[in-house]
């Protein structure tokens, strides 16, 4: 007998012929990184799961319209981006966006242990919370869900050069905000 | 200022192809200014890791609905579809099937005969009656040609009649003038010599 690993290209063929639990199983491979993924932009946790449930729920609609199963995870969070914003906007009168300082991940209370004490989540978070919302959500895609640049240009639609750019720039800040800590050794 | 060859961040973030992240390694070995910048890099990096991921605080999922579901004709043709075996085998079934068919209803191609007298009598026949139908379609345009020649020949023959005719009888008329003129002439003489004194 061969085992094989079922790869997500099948889950997602299955799924297409209206196979639901192919899909649920889809789901429960990708929902803790998408979900962390909205927490972090959002900042709410009941908000995270909301909007997790209308990506998926968008995903399973538009499934067909997937060209490279390979492609799935930024397609996925492409999906989720715009159900961010379109949140975020939704939430705002028009014209307003979220500031510099306006990061509402401030509200989750950051939960420590043994390895990562709590005073440090509070801290990167408060160093996150001084970035503008685009230099956050490239540190977000890159540094907590590990997207190649590529990739990341694909979510946010717009160039790899100012993902880029977009990127340094949040890091070089991150980077002033957390030398007191790191010079602390609190690491 | 990085004296490194590449981006560090670049390198930090794995992005690198894996000739420059080595070009890259042997030259933090050997420089310290950009070995302490990768450190600063790598410390940042992992102080952020200590936001950790959370739990699904619900797990997510939909429940089965006939509703919802694709009856099974549309799931079979969606299955098609979604295979490329599958529709590779159906095109090849059906263009099998083309096949077979047309072999069945296309009509009879004429033999053709091998015969070489038979071959020899009929390139013959086809060369003789291509020949005549070339005769003829030459003789039918001389003739045509000659025609039109004879007819312009004529018209202009009936041209130069009529030219001519024209002039014999201004020719007439003049005769007639000058006639009358010598007629005059002579009454006039004649009148000069009665008047003549003797």
């Amino acid at each position: 007998m061969i085992f094989r690993a079922v790869e997500d290209a099948d889950l997602i063929r299955k799924a297409r012929q209206g196979e639901v639990e192919a899909y649920n199983l889809l789901i429960s491979r990708w929902e803790k990184r998408v979900y962390n993924y909205l927490l972090r932009i959002v900042g709410e946790r009941e908000d995270a799961l909301d909007l997790s449930q209308d990506v998926f729920l968008k995903a399973y609609q538009n499934l067909r319209k997937l060209d490279d199963p390979a492609r799935f995870a930024p397609w996925l969070f492409r999906i989720a981006h715009n159900e961010a914003f379109s949140a975020f906007r939704k939430r705002r009168p028009e014209g307003e966006t979220l500031g510099e300082g306006e990061f509402p991940g401030l509200d989750v209370p950051a939960s420590g242990s043994a390895a990562f004490p709590i005073e440090l989540s509070i801290a990167v978070t408060t160093a996150l919370g001084r970035l503008n919302p685009e230099q956050r959500e490239a540190v977000i895609l890159k540094i907590y869900q590990g997207f190649k640049f590529e990739e990341m240009a694909e979510i946010l639609e717009c160039p790899v050069s100012t993902v880029k750019s977009r990127l340094y720039t949040a890091l070089e800040v991150l980077k002033a905000q957390l030398a007191p800590l790191n010079s602390r050794g609190v690491t | 200022m990085s004296c490194s060859p590449f981006d560090l961040r670049d390198y930090l973030f794995g992005e690198l192809a894996e000739p420059d992240r080595r070009q890259l390694e042997a030259h933090v070995h050997s420089c310290a200014h950009c070995n302490e910048d990768l450190e600063r890099l790598r410390l940042t990096h992992s102080t952020l890791l200590a936001l950790r991921d959370e739990e699904v605080p619900q797990r997510i999922g939909f429940v089965s609905d006939k509703v919802f579901e694709p009856s099974p004709v549309r799931r079979a043709w969606q299955s098609l579809w979604g295979s490329s075996p599958k529709l590779g085998f159906a095109s090849a079934a059906m263009l099998s099937a083309a096949l077979v068919i047309f072999a069945f209803l296309r009509p009879a191609a004429p033999t053709p005969t091998t015969d070489p007298a038979k071959i020899e009598q009929q390139v013959s026949e086809r060369v003789t009656a291509a020949v005549a139908k070339a005769v003829n379609e030459s003789e039918a345009r001389q003739a045509s040609k000659a025609a039109a020649l004879l007819a312009a020949a004529e018209q202009r023959f009936e041209q130069e009649r009529e030219g001519d005719r024209a002039n014999m009888e201004n020719l007439a008329q003049s005769i007639v003038v000058l006639q009358k003129q010598v007629n005059v002439s002579k009454s006039l003489l004649a009148r000069a010599s009665l008047e003549e004194p003797r």
